[in-house]
């Protein structure tokens, strides 16, 4: 089944209001075109959710798009904050509920495997944990081992509405491999209703049926795959573009106050019409080719 | 051997980490001077460490320095890139990690680590990166290293927020808590500290070369437990110094 549609199309798919977990870890594989066009179509109150805190929540966050986020912390690595979503949290115009990182890919795990709580050792004896307490008093509980009777906390599956991915390889139905590192995703594809599918190459299902161990995302969970290149611009795509170390330094500076994070949007969010016009912006093939990743390195 | 080598604090601090780590043991690390003391151990006495990375790298060789975890110049040549279930779920949380290192904005008397806020968490507070598999590194590994810089902000009576636990206040909280393992040294720029095996402060264990009683306790937010005798650390070999800037560091970037 060909599910293939433009990112536009995709994103129409996602009303106000829903949860959506979001691929991103810190500056690599953020699903950044997905999160601009969210914000020109003008989609709000969402859910965003990710184990590490990456740039394409950050993104949404600044441009309003969301109401709470559930992650376990993040940065932009070296290049500096999450600015937005510590601004949001500091001012509480959004709702936080910090995790760690074993603890959300828990939560993620259980509503995979369709179990009714998940115990874990991590979060005991922290103000992490009082902390989500207060704001999330129904994600977590005490449960006594039936074997041993040890007292655990036991952490609520999560099941977001949707799953928004970037993958190197999919198919037009959706089956996908993720290359290098995969983190949390295939627990957030697992366990979301439905996942879009965001590719950097569009392959026919013969080239996943030659290597099928490859696919970690099944294409029966997905609803619609976006063939989009550079659409983890400015994080990278391992084994095929680094990232745009300029473009992240910008935005890190950009995002440090709302004047300068409002600049950032009005020029590449809502200056351009769609994620083709991005690229222009940013000097085309000239710019992105500089990018394309050392087939040895990866990077 | 034996003759005097000129290093900087950060080296010494390397070398310290690196000292602390057997051979055959499992090591999670975050990125920067945990890398380096992990990959010097591993390179001099401790070849057959297994380095982990939360989000699915296992033993990489990087040839360049990246910017974070999420650089792929520190997954380069892994031997295996998976995800965190099978890092922090499988190895951690199954009990396999022999050795954490942990640094953050401050830590206190009981090594517990606050990376999430300064400030009032009630009212003004300045938010920074949180957790990330730092509380899960904190509970379930059979062992922490805190690594933290010897300033009066960072070494506190109390944190003002526990995002990952040490031993928090004290005595058997920890194993009442249901934790294993805890904090076992803290190496700072001016000394390294143990605990007490009773009350669990923070007892000084050496002082670095150059430093002196009275700057080592001057700097710091709190009074820890002081022995009757308290000896120098002892400074980085030739050989340790030139493995980090000429193999594990070249570009200077965390050592400099």
């Amino acid at each position: 089944m060909d599910k293939v549609v433009t990112l536009s199309e995709a994103v129409a798919s996602i009303p106000s209001g829903s949860h959506v977990a979001l691929s991103g870890f810190a500056i690599t594989r953020a699903a950044m075109a997905f999160a601009a066009e969210v914000l020109r179509q003008g989609i709000r109150d969402l859910t965003v959710s990710q184990c590490v805190g990456a740039m394409d929540a950050d993104l949404l966050v600044g441009g309003g798009a969301v109401s709470r986020i559930l992650y376990g912390g993040g940065s932009l690595d070296r290049f500096g904050r999450l600015a937005c979503v510590n601004r949001a949290i500091e001012e509480g115009t959004i709702v936080a509920e910090e995790y760690s990182s074993l603890s959300m890919v828990f939560r993620y795990m259980a509503g995979a495997l369709g179990l009714p709580f998940v115990p874990i050792r991590s979060l005991r004896g922290s103000d992490t944990l009082k902390h989500l307490e207060e704001v999330a008093p129904t994600a977590m509980a005490y449960v006594d081992d039936p074997f041993t009777g040890e007292k655990w906390l036991a952490l609520r599956p999560l099941n977001p509405d949707v799953a928004v991915v970037q993958v190197q390889v999919a198919d037009p139905e959706g089956n996908a491999w993720i290359y290098g590192p995969r983190w949390d995703n295939e627990e957030q594809v697992k366990a979301s209703k439905r996942t879009i599918v965001i590719t950097e190459q569009l392959v026919p299902t013969e080239i996943i049926r030659r290597e099928p161990e490859r696919t970690v995302i099944h294409g029966f969970r997905v609803s619609h795959v976006v063939h989009l290149p550079f659409s983890a611009h400015p994080s990278s795509v391992y084994r095929v573009y680094d990232y745009d170390a300029d473009h992240i330094r910008l935005y890190a500076e950009a995002t440090k106050t709302p004047e300068g994070m409002r600049a950032y949007l009005d020029k590449y969010v809502y200056g351009v019409k769609d994620h083709w016009e991005y690229l222009e912006l940013l000097g085309g093939m000239r710019h992105l080719s500089r990018l394309a990743a050392d087939p040895i390195l990866g990077y | 051997m034996g003759t005097e080598v000129a290093y900087t604090p950060f080296e010494l601090m390397a070398v310290a980490g690196a000292r602390e780590l057997k051979n055959g043991e499992i090591v999670a690390v975050g990125l920067g001077l945990p890398v380096v003391a992990t990959f010097l151990a591993k390179r001099t006495h401790a070849p057959d460490i297994t380095i982990m990375f939360e989000l699915g790298v296992i033993d990489p060789e990087p040839i360049h320095t990246g910017v974070g975890l999420a650089d792929p110049r520190v997954w380069y040549r892994a031997k295996v890139l998976s995800t965190f279930v099978d890092m922090l779920g499988s190895v951690l949380h199954g009990g396999r990690v022999d050795v954490g290192f942990l640094g953050g904005l401050e830590t206190d008397v009981y090594g517990n680590l606050n990376t999430t806020l300064l400030g009032d968490p009630k009212g003004k507070f300045r938010h920074f990166v949180g957790s990330g598999g730092a509380n899960d590194i904190a509970s379930s590994a059979r062992r922490t290293i805190i690594i933290i810089r010897h300033e009066e902000r960072k070494l506190k009576e109390a944190v003002s927020f526990i995002t990952s636990p040490g031993y928090i206040r004290g005595g058997q909280e920890r194993a009442q808590a249901g934790l294993p393992g805890g904090p076992s040294r803290v190496i700072t720029d001016k000394a390294i500290f143990g605990f007490d095996p009773e009350s669990k402060r923070m007892t000084l264990l050496s002082i670095h070369p150059g430093c002196t009683l009275e700057d080592v306790l001057n700097t710091m937010g709190f009074k820890p437990i002081v022995p009757e005798h308290v000896p120098f650390t002892e400074p980085p070999t030739a050989e340790q110094v030139r493995i980090i800037r000429e193999e594990i560091d070249p570009e200077g970037i965390y050592s400099g």
